[in-house]
């Protein structure tokens, strides 16, 4: 294939796959612990098997293995097209490719066993940390020596949306990583306290911020534009939305700490630039949205736009929501409740999941010189996706807010109305829906992985196929 | 003493260094904010700026083409 010979697309094959079996098995654990809160007898008196061990498992599975597969794959995809030039190493790449994997079995292992330092978004023990670490930092010196040997002189937006992800989350991680071993297998920070807290949600927010809002934009940078065949809308507003969130991304974690030990103003800081954030988010979604203006029609025929498109719409929503939910007002009533985990995955399902899907039926069609297999199948991961979402955050909306006013709910004696065994009952509904929710997205997942293996099976058997935008 | 200087009265005896170096980082960056939106929306620029916009539609150029 002539793009095989142009420039160094097998990694990124690699990893387009991988991304698609994680997407699918990363959602079928998060159906299996949602399942778990709803009936708890699907923990089945097991220990590896517990909510408690494989949350981890889950939220590492979408955000590193499914979440990590699609920024290498798309960072050096783009990375390769808009400078015109190979990746500086392909033995890089593929050092970069097994060894990520690598860190994925070591947690599928080691997670189920409750080998954890108890960090959220963070739980690896200290081992796979520096492994973390030493692969991110190949992955990023690859993609800055590619920049370097560009045959351009300007350097295309979405590079540097990817290039900001690998600075900031080489300082995040390292920095929240940092920790006494006391064994193989076992770590304590050398934060504490508060202290520990605010490193933590430094961490937590900015894992948000960089790794799942700044990656996957330089994705809508590059893949919107390819795929609608248009111009972006406006390339200085994209200038501002970069240097915008760079800058204010940073502040934002202390809004996870409203009414703990943490001094006040942290919180109202925190709470303060992520309503001043909204602006620039917003003007991101619309730059994404307004490169169809005059061409809207294309929504109607093109299912993988659909897709890019209506992850910009949840984009959009769920970074007004976000700013809402850290002003202390309403966090009194959301902290610690369905709610905060209906706004996650309003950004995950809905923004990554569709974000990413959108560029990996691009990627596949590119890659392997072909048309999808079936264009109705994309259509219908893309209904299932979408209303797999909508289910799941409707749930924890109504779950959520119902939570709250129980909890907060007192009597003319100022004795609380409610037991929290009671709140827990009442949710029961609202877990199950979350649950068919979860289940009908991961339903897309497993349409989306059938859809890719046959296409790619198919351009194998008739590699003659031009490739075409999957179209009705 | 009015409630707004109340609210923004600062004890700058009590600033340790590690708050100075926070603070004239977060000055020094907020003008340069300053300075980014008064480069990217200024009229001069936009057809600099906007020319880039074509990249990733135009990849094949780069196959043929030294750095400009």
């Amino acid at each position: 294939m002539e793009t095989t010979e142009k420039y160094h697309f097998d990694v990124v094959r690699w990893f387009s796959v991988a991304a698609v079996i994680y997407l699918v098995v990363g959602t079928l654990v998060g159906v299996v612990i949602a399942s778990q809160l709803a009936w708890p007898v699907m923990n089945f008196d097991n220990p590896y098997l517990t909510f408690g061990r494989l949350r981890p498992l889950h939220t590492n599975a979408v955000i590193f293995a499914f979440g990590g597969c699609v920024l290498m794959a798309t960072a050096f995809y783009s990375v390769q097209r808009t400078c015109g030039v190979k990746l500086w190493s392909n033995k890089l790449a593929w050092f970069t490719f097994w060894g990520w994997n690598l860190i994925i079995v070591s947690a599928v292992i080691t997670l189920p066993l409750g080998l954890t330092s108890g960090k959220e978004y963070a739980e690896l023990e200290w081992p796979i940390d520096i492994a973390i670490a030493v692969v991110w930092v190949a992955f990023t010196v690859n993609f800055v020596m590619t920049i370097a040997n560009r045959k351009s002189s300007h350097i295309y937006v979405s590079n540097w949306f990817f290039l900001g992800m690998m600075i900031m989350i080489t300082y995040l991680h390292v920095v929240n990583s940092l920790a006494i071993p006391v064994g193989m297998f076992k770590s304590y920070s050398i934060f504490s306290g508060v202290q520990d807290a605010m490193i933590q949600w430094w961490w937590g927010h900015n894992a948000v911020g960089f790794y799942l809002t700044a990656g996957f934009l330089g994705i809508m940078y590059y893949f919107v534009p390819k795929q609608a065949n248009r111009p972006m809308f406006s390339y200085r507003l994209s200038v501002i939305h970069f240097w915008a969130l760079t800058f204010g991304y940073v502040w934002l974690g202390a809004h996870h700490l409203q009414y703990t030990a943490l001094p006040d103003w942290t919180g109202s800081l925190g709470a303060a630039i992520s309503i001043a954030m909204i602006i620039p988010s917003w003007g991101g979604a619309i730059n994404g949205m307004m490169t169809l203006s005059g061409a809207w029609d294309k929504l109607r025929t093109d299912y993988v736009l659909r897709f890019l498109i209506a992850s910009l719409a949840f984009y959009a929503m769920s970074t007004f929501e976000g700013p809402i939910m850290s002003i202390k007002t309403v966090n009194a009533l959301s902290h610690y409740t369905d709610w905060t985990v209906g706004h996650v995955h309003s950004g995950a399902l809905g923004w990554v999941g569709m974000v990413a899907a959108g560029a990996l039926y691009h990627m596949v069609m590119k890659l392997w010189n072909t048309e999808m297999y079936s264009s109705k199948l994309v259509n219908t991961h893309f209904w299932l996706a979408t209303i797999g979402t909508v289910i799941y955050i409707v749930a924890l909306w109504i779950s959520g807010i119902m939570q709250g006013l129980m909890w907060r709910d007192y009597d003319e004696f100022g004795t609380l109305t409610y037991t929290f065994a009671e709140s827990v009952a009442a949710m029961h509904p609202f877990y199950a829906m979350r649950t068919i929710g979860g289940f009908i997205y991961m339903l897309g997942g497993v349409v989306m992985l059938y859809n890719v293996v046959m296409t790619i099976r198919q351009a194998r058997t008739n590699p003659s196929i031009t490739a075409e935008p999957a179209r009705a | 003493m009015n409630s707004l200087q109340e609210y923004f009265q600062t004890d700058w005896a009590a600033m340790t260094s590690s708050d100075w170096v926070g603070l004239i980082m977060t000055v020094v960056v907020f003008f340069l904010m300053i300075a980014l939106y008064v480069y990217a929306l200024h009229p001069s620029n936009r057809e600099k700026l906007e020319a880039q916009r074509f990249i990733p539609l135009d990849e094949d150029r780069l196959d043929t083409e030294g750095r400009k």
